[in-house]
């Protein structure tokens, strides 16, 4: 992430000791709510609305990482924004384009954002949000996804039925892949495959991303959006269906399609073994349970609440417990 | 629709082959719904037919297939002019009912006619608490202009206003047909 100064080595433990000694703090979601101009900070374990942000420029793009900064993309106001988890705005900037996705790379100090309309991605400074390159791709990229090595960025180019890979060391175009029609959202497995839902096919493609292969391709419901992952399993969303497809990781079968909300979209793991999912309609956060494959919360957000991202910043984030 | 409108967008449409391209970045949506005083089987009669939009006072005629099956699609003719004319086609995407309820999108629509894209809908009947009905009618969409800085016709404000107007006309014309509740 961002460069700091070292904290000293003494601080650094009491604080870690002191986390330990604590119960497991919970996972804090941060939704962009597209039509309220919003973002709802939740409490993941008791659905408590601990704050509510005014994010202006229909927010969708969203990208939490560790050390807690929250990045946001406004599409209508073409504006990114870095805030602290208390809502204070860090770093602004505003592009000239098409801002939708976003992703980050911690280790480089970079962040990735997606130009819908100019068939481009923009570099930026994860500190200062200014631009440091711009990276060419095919037709309306959207979504981003950052490897879990940190090797590879991911990007959806939704009018090119694509996907493509870069090196996220040398900014260099891997590999591009075709996938099925109309790919939006994107995300890596915890074993470093990628899945792509293709919202014009109703399917996902499952990717080995370096090598550019596609290794599979399961049906889903209706307008896939989003993909998250828990407990060894993969959740896909499914807009017009309002439902959530389950595949199990190990041999890719479908295991269940659970009703959530309204248009369904952005999802993401939390850190206990659930799935917290956006429904842009009901204004609501539908959270499962990834081992039972139940519904068990539903949490009220602010209006349109896209989440498009990794929205979940984790109780404990690593490196915070020995 | 002003021929300048007509003219701005098929220019704008010119540069962009293919139906399936980039839409607005943010999806607008609209919920409306009405109480009336008939019971909802005597309103789902009327209006749950996907092939008779003929309660909505914009409808003139209509032509489909499928009936009410899943995929059953549907042309709405909105003048005397009918297929020459500005029309709308759908297709049923959800149909139950036992919740009188059905979901429908626009396969397609010139902009000219409704201002949006990637248009998707549900219209449900409900009882009412003290009698009668409650029709909600909501739907999700994308402003006409695919591409960035929309003209003001086709922003995402016109197409909340078109699309409310729709709603409305729809829905009024129930309230005058079944009557208001009493309380």
């Amino acid at each position: 992430m961002r460069p700091r100064p070292d904290a000293p080595a003494g601080l650094a433990l009491a604080l870690a000791m002191a986390a330990a000694a604590l119960p497991a703090a919970a996972d804090t979601g941060f939704v962009t709510c597209q039509n309220g101009d919003a973002l709802s900070v939740l409490d993941l374990v008791t659905g408590e609305e601990r704050a509510r942000w005014s994010v202006p420029g229909k927010p969708a793009g969203v990208a939490v990482v560790p050390d807690g900064d929250v990045f946001v993309v406004s599409p209508g106001s073409k504006q990114v924004r870095r805030y602290s988890t208390a809502g204070e705005v860090l770093a602004e900037t505003r592009l000239d384009g098409g801002p939708i996705g976003v992703a980050v790379d911690p280790a480089r100090g970079r962040i990735f954002v997606s130009d819908w309309y100019n068939a481009r991605l923009w570099v930026l400074s994860s500190e200062t949000l200014e631009t440091l390159a711009t990276l060419p791709a095919d037709a309306a990229p959207a979504g981003l996804a950052v490897s879990p090595d940190g090797a590879w960025l991911a990007a959806a180019e939704r009018d090119a039925d694509a996907v493509r890979i870069y090196h996220t060391e040398t900014l260099t175009v891997a590999r591009v892949v075709g996938v099925g029609t109309r790919p939006f959202g994107l995300g890596f497995a915890p074993d470093g495959r990628l899945f792509v839902g293709n919202v014009g096919s109703n399917d996902v493609t499952v990717l080995d991303a370096p090598l550019g292969e596609v290794l599979a391709t399961l049906p889903v419901g209706d307008r896939p959006y989003g993909v998250g992952f828990a407990a060894g399993r993969a959740f896909v969303t499914n807009q017009y269906a309002s439902t959530v497809t389950v595949f199990d990781l190990g041999d890719l079968s479908a295991l269940a399609t659970i009703d959530v909300g309204e248009y369904p979209e952005g999802i993401a793991a939390t850190g206990d073994g659930h799935v917290a999912v956006a429904n842009w309609f009901d204004n609501s956060l539908s959270l499962i349970d990834a081992r039972t494959l139940e519904v068990t919360a539903t949490y009220e957000t602010c209006d349109g609440p896209r989440a498009f991202g990794a929205f979940i910043l984790p109780g404990n984030p690593p490196g915070v417990l020995p | 629709m002003n021929r300048r409108t007509l003219l701005m967008t098929g220019a704008a449409a010119a540069l962009l082959p293919g139906a399936a391209l980039a839409h607005g970045p943010t999806r607008q949506k609209l919920t409306t719904s009405v109480e009336v005083a008939a019971e909802p089987a005597d309103v789902w009669a009327v209006i749950g037919d996907f092939q008779d939009m003929s309660w909505h006072p914009a409808v003139v005629s209509q032509t489909g297939e499928g009936g009410n099956e899943i995929d059953a699609t549907r042309v709405l003719y909105l003048s005397d002019q009918g297929d020459a004319g500005p029309k709308i086609a759908e297709v049923l995407y959800k149909y139950d009912a036992s919740k009188m309820t059905y979901s429908y999108r626009i396969t397609d629509v010139a902009v000219e006619v409704l201002p949006v894209t990637n248009y998707s809908s549900h219209l449900t009947v409900t009882a009412r608490d003290g009698g009668g009905s409650v029709v909600e009618w909501r739907g999700a969409f994308y402003r006409g202009y695919p591409n960035n800085d929309p003209p003001p016709e086709l922003s995402d404000e016109a197409a909340l206003e078109a699309v409310g107007g729709v709603y409305k006309a729809g829905l009024d014309a129930l309230v005058e047909r079944f009557g208001a509740p009493a309380s």
